[in-house]
């Protein structure tokens, strides 16, 4: 442990290699900057998330798990997800909507303050994505309870979630 | 062997499959006479409805003696009276098939000590069946059973009686960001006494689904069954697809698909030890593991296109050659192996992490048998089992690796087993990228054959995978069942938490690391 402590206090590298997208092109740099002012802006510095898995396959939910790892790491921008919806700014929601999950999902909507930003995240979340016409699920967020904003991707990866949070808010901007 | 087949009305041999269809009155006899004389372990249990075909029901016992790479399947056929004899008193392993062919088929296990619903909830209509072929079910009623407000058939939770007990009721939505399912923990203080898990909230019809579309489209659906085993799922569809259509797939498909197989363990692998430690409270266990799991999804991105390794298998073969990226891929390896290194020393070396995980969440053999538990959690049990050595496919059979298990049983034994395994794929990563492979891609197959059928199976990060396909008249899918890894598991998670404390559960249950997704279907 002490090793490692040492190692994180004199080496300057990162741990691993910033995903290409971060590391080359300026524009996901203006991502992250614009993602940061929005927050900064319109959330008060702070975006709290909370994250609902409505029957998706969990690859969704394991993107969403690696936003907070330490390269990714969207703390630091404000953003974290939280444990309860009370208190949620947004809902992220994945999966297609089971109609075993229907009730709850409306539950835990209903158990989030407004204003609440409901996204769908993921292609299932969407339109139902590959389970569309299944008789056990509703074909996406929006048949359920209305949604604000669409993350298309299947699942979509880190970065792809980032940068849809981020035109989340210029959407927001624009609306606010 | 003799004896069942002496009784049996037909058998039918395919590849390592022996189909041994016998009368209502031999049907408990025979599966008792696996399990019992020859220790054969129940791999699956499903029903179909072919009285399209052959104008009955049909219930399929999947067993494999160990020792032998042999499928036995006893098959029994219902025709009038749709009353079967559960085998449940004499083989635990089968409650929940049992529990599942009755909602999904209305056939039901005379004998059975739960016929409680267990996939469809309470307020699915009555006397409804979606895998039946002539089901249907109006607009109102499915809207009303997503609605989940009337209760048409209620579920009772067992309930514990006594001084000082109370109920914890936990999800179906819960704190982090993991999958929904419902817990209900009976407590004796902070002790756990009982715990019934209530799953299937994701359930989405898929068997059903794969009935819509064709084979080939079904490798996309078998894909996402359960995100973190993507890869594995789709292999064992498609092999199950293959044998049906009567093809060898080339030595360099095998090959590609070995090697993926083995880089989607590792990364399940290390990111579960990883994750463990978010049980413990050791967050730099917990960003060390995330950080070699995702330059390994990294690396899977470069070499699939997708982090999870969609869209590489196809029926007949794989899409693409990745053994042309062989130095990126030996390159990755290499720097994770050394990072592995380190971070399991890290692990190990912190008292307080795995004082947690010593005794904690101790599942014993005997359980683990009769349930029939599956992959690491078995292993870890010290059950001897891993499909890649029982029923050696692809490339397993050439490669030199060992099926490790612990006798313990507890969450520091899940961890290790996984350590190990883990190094193990890497050292089966390196051995096949040493050679050189021959073949094409992937054969073309055009045309299934009607009124066939056959089994898949591969070992995924979490135990033993399998599909079993059948055609209809037109070629198109009639049934296609599979059998997740975490469907065997679950059941025993309960046995493994009792008499541990309630904060002590998201370890446990992080330990098996079971997928709802996978188990609600
Ligand atoms: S969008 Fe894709 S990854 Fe996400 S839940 Fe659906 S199938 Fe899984």
């Amino acid at each position: 442990m002490i090793k490692q402590i040492f190692k994180n206090l004199t080496t300057r590298k990162n741990t691993i290699d910033v995903p290409e997208l971060l590391a080359l092109s300026p524009e996901s740099v203006a991502h992250f900057v614009n993602l940061q002012k929005g927050i900064d802006g319109i959330f008060n510095r702070s975006l709290r998330i909370r994250q609902i898995d409505a029957g998706s396959c969990n690859a969704c939910e394991w993107e969403c798990t690696a936003l907070t790892n330490p390269i990714y790491d969207i703390q630091r921008f404000g953003i974290d997800f939280v444990a309860s919806p009370r208190h949620a700014d947004m809902l992220l929601i994945t999966g297609p909507v089971s109609r075993q999950m229907e009730l709850a999902l409306k539950k835990t909507c209903l158990a989030t303050p407004e204003p609440r930003i409901v996204v769908a995240c993921g292609d299932c979340a969407v339109d139902g994505g590959i389970y569309k016409g299944s008789y056990a699920v509703t074909n996406g967020v929006s048949n359920i309870i209305p949604v604000d904003f669409y993350i298309q991707g299947c699942p979509p990866n880190p970065m792809q979630i980032i940068i849809g949070i981020k035109e989340l808010i210029e959407y927001l901007k624009v609306k606010v | 062997m003799e004896e069942i087949i002496n009784k049996a009305v037909k058998t039918k041999r395919l590849f390592n499959e022996l189909y041994i269809e016998v009368r209502k009155d031999d049907f408990k006899e025979a599966c008792v006479y696996l399990y019992g004389k020859k220790r054969a372990i129940l791999r699956l249990m499903f029903a179909t409805d072919e009285r399209e075909i052959d104008t009955a029901f049909k219930i399929y016992t999947v067993f494999s003696v160990p020792g032998t790479d042999k499928f036995h399947i006893i098959v029994l056929p219902l025709k009038d009276d749709l009353i079967f004899p559960s085998i449940t008193p004499d083989i635990p392993a089968a409650h929940w098939y049992e529990r599942e062919i009755r909602d999904m088929f209305g056939l039901t296990p005379k004998g059975h000590p739960d016929l409680r619903r267990l996939v469809l909830h309470d307020s699915f209509p009555c006397n409804s069946f979606p895998l039946r072929k002539d089901w249907n079910i109006t607009e109102p009623e499915l809207k009303e059973w997503g609605k989940g407000l009337v209760q048409k058939e209620p579920y009772s939770f067992m309930k514990v009686e006594g001084e000082g007990i109370y109920e914890i009721p936990v999800g179906p939505v819960h704190a982090g960001i993991i999958e929904p399912g419902h817990f209900r923990f009976s407590a004796v203080g902070e002790t756990i006494f009982f715990l019934e898990p209530r799953l299937f909230y994701t359930h989405k019809g898929t068997e059903k689904h794969f009935e819509s579309m064709s084979f080939f489209d079904g490798v996309k659906l078998a894909e996402r069954v359960s995100g973190t085993s993507s890869f594995s799922h789709s292999t064992a569809y498609c092999m199950a697809v293959e044998r049906m259509a009567g093809i060898e797939i080339t030595e360099k498909a095998k090959a590609v698909r070995t090697l993926l197989l083995e880089l989607e363990r590792l990364y399940n692998h290390i990111g579960d030890i990883g994750n463990m430690c978010a049980g413990t409270g050791l967050a730099v266990g917990y960003a060390g593991g995330a950080v070699i799991k995702e330059k390994l999804m990294q690396l899977n991105e470069r070499l699939a296109g997708s982090r999870y390794l969609r869209g590489m298998n196809e029926i007949g073969g794989v899409s693409k050659d990745i053994f042309i990226q062989a130095d990126d891929i030996l390159n990755i390896i290499n720097e994770v192996t050394k990072e592995y290194k380190d971070f399991m020393k890290l692990l190990t070396g912190t008292v307080s992490h795995i004082e947690r995980l010593e005794n904690t969440g101790r599942l014993s053999k005997d359980i683990a048998v009769k349930l029939g538990v599956t992959g690491v959690a078995a292993r870890a049990s010290g059950i001897n089992d891993d499909i890649r050595k029982a029923h050696p496919h692809l490339l397993y059979d050439k490669l030199d690796f060992e099926a490790h298990t612990m006798a313990r049983g507890d969450v520091f034994a899940r961890m290790m087993v996984r350590a190990e395994e883990a190094e193990c794929s890497i050292s089966m990563i390196n051995a096949l990228l040493e050679n050189r492979y021959k073949g094409e891609l992937a054969a073309s197959i055009k045309e299934i054959p009607p009124c066939s059928s056959a089994l898949g199976y591969t070992e995924t990060p979490r135990g033993s995978v399998f599909y079993w396909v059948m055609s209809d008249k037109n070629g198109r899918p009639l049934r296609v069942k599979f059998r997740s890894p975490s469907y065997c598991n679950w059941p025993a998670v309960p046995f493994a938490v009792h008499g541990n404390i309630v904060p002590d559960f998201p370890l446990c249950n992080k330990s098996f690391n079971l997928s709802y997704s996978g188990c609600d279907m």
